[in-house]
């Protein structure tokens, strides 16, 4: 479900998304796996939103770029420009609500 | 989904007692489904090493829940993540969990909901105040770190810190000593880049322009204080039950715990609990086990007891 990019196809990729969300993960990290259930969720109450998500430990190049220092940490990416950033825990409907706030 | 789904038996809880209490059930051909409100794992998830679960010398708090999940997932038993549950009805011959996504109905129950962290009570709020230090650690690589707590999840997220390169960490516990194991303790103040100081709270936070610059910390005896320059703090002060969806339908301790029977029957029929929920005097991986094993057996004797099983 999720797009995994990484810090060579983030630019581009982010660029050419013209809806979407993507978030910073850690494999061992216990509320990334939920922000990524809450994703799954809210893409479903949002339809035609592009799911992405970069591993901050592997793309350090990405993280810093982007400025994810937490993990997790949300991207809003619409028209291809990132308009949006939350770092820690949402719900689906929060999710929804950030989504539609930016 | 707006229908009422029904089950033989309903799990309350993700974590360990859970997913072995559907293990069991699903083994003896019970339709099951487990409904969690985050993800399935508990507070095991956010233990960055467990070297006490007999099997692995020493596993990732994470990849030994994600080892339960798939035997639970090999079963084909239904899970719900991030599944907000709104409401319970205990009483009747089906038991009721009523979420935003519909209602979920079982001929018995097992509630395994497990704590939540206790968290840092302090007059000045600080967002650089964290409970997982794999998730936030990161973000205090070259810094300096309080941590409150003298436990074993204290102890082993410091060393943790440290190994990802936190450069130093005071460490506050307000009893008179601390509760991890002697070596850990060892192993945490041997290395040169840890401090600790026992019968001392953390009295505030020290916060400029939203950016936390260090902590007051009184010693619970003399009442004397002293600042420390921190740039992030991590609580590991223990938890609190969750026992709100039912806390007013069973009987509790004053601590908020539920007093199970030996069959972990919780004195409403079908109604059983499991895991850190239980009122014990040890709470471990190995006893949520043992707890989410019995109320599997017995809440399976009392639907084949009912008949009709789905």
């Amino acid at each position: 479900m999720f797009e995994q990019l990484t810090d060579a196809t983030y630019e581009n990729r982010i660029a050419e998304t013209a809806a979407g969300v993507c978030i910073f993960i850690k494999k061992l990290c216990p509320h990334c796996k939920n922000m990524m259930k809450v994703m799954e969720k809210f893409s479903a109450l949002q339809p035609g939103v592009t799911l992405l998500s970069i591993d901050v430990e592997e793309n350090k190049a990405a993280a810093d770029a982007l400025g994810a220092e937490r993990a997790p940490t949300t991207l809003i990416i619409k028209g291809g420009s990132v308009v949006g950033k939350k770092a820690g825990l949402m719900n689906p409907k929060e999710m929804l609500a950030f989504y539609k706030s930016v | 989904m707006t229908e009422e789904r029904i089950f033989d038996l309903v799990i309350l809880g993700g974590g360990p007692a859970g997913m072995t209490a559907a293990i069991y059930a699903a083994r003896a051909k019970l339709n099951t489904i487990i409904l969690e409100s985050n993800i399935t794992g508990g507070l095991v998830n956010a233990t960055y090493t467990v070297e006490n679960f007999p099997s692995y010398p020493s596993i990732h708090g994470m990849d030994l829940m994600e080892k339960f999940r798939a035997h639970v997932d090999s079963l084909e038993v239904k899970v719900e993540e991030v599944c907000e549950i709104d409401r319970l009805e205990l009483g009747g011959p089906f038991k009721r969990v009523i979420t935003d996504e519909g209602t979920y109905a079982g001929r018995a129950i097992i509630l395994a909901t497990g704590r939540k962290p206790i968290p840092l009570a302090t007059p000045t709020p600080s967002e650089q105040v964290h409970w997982c230090a794999i998730c936030d650690g990161m973000a205090y690589v070259g810094k300096r770190v309080l941590v409150v707590g003298g436990g074993n999840s204290a102890f082993d997220e410091s060393l943790y810190m440290l190994s990802i390169g936190i450069e130093h960490i005071t460490l506050v516990e307000e009893m008179p000593r601390y509760f991890a194991a002697q070596a850990t303790q060892e192993r945490l103040f041997s290395c040169g880049k840890a401090v600790g100081h026992t019968s001392t709270k953390v009295a505030d936070l020290i916060v400029e322009n939203d950016v936390l610059k260090g902590a007051v910390l009184k010693h619970t005896e003399s009442g004397e204080t002293s600042t420390v320059k921190v740039d992030g703090v991590f609580v590991f002060l223990g938890q609190h039950p969750n026992n709100e969806l039912f806390k007013d339908q069973l009987e509790l301790t004053e601590q908020g715990y539920i007093r199970p029977g030996q069959d972990m029957g919780t004195g409403i029929p079908g109604v059983y609990s499991a895991g850190d929920i239980n009122d014990k005097p040890f709470r471990q991986i190995t006893t949520a086990v043992s707890d989410g094993t019995i109320a599997a057996l017995a809440a399976e004797r009392y639907i084949r007891s009912q008949g009709n099983v789905c």
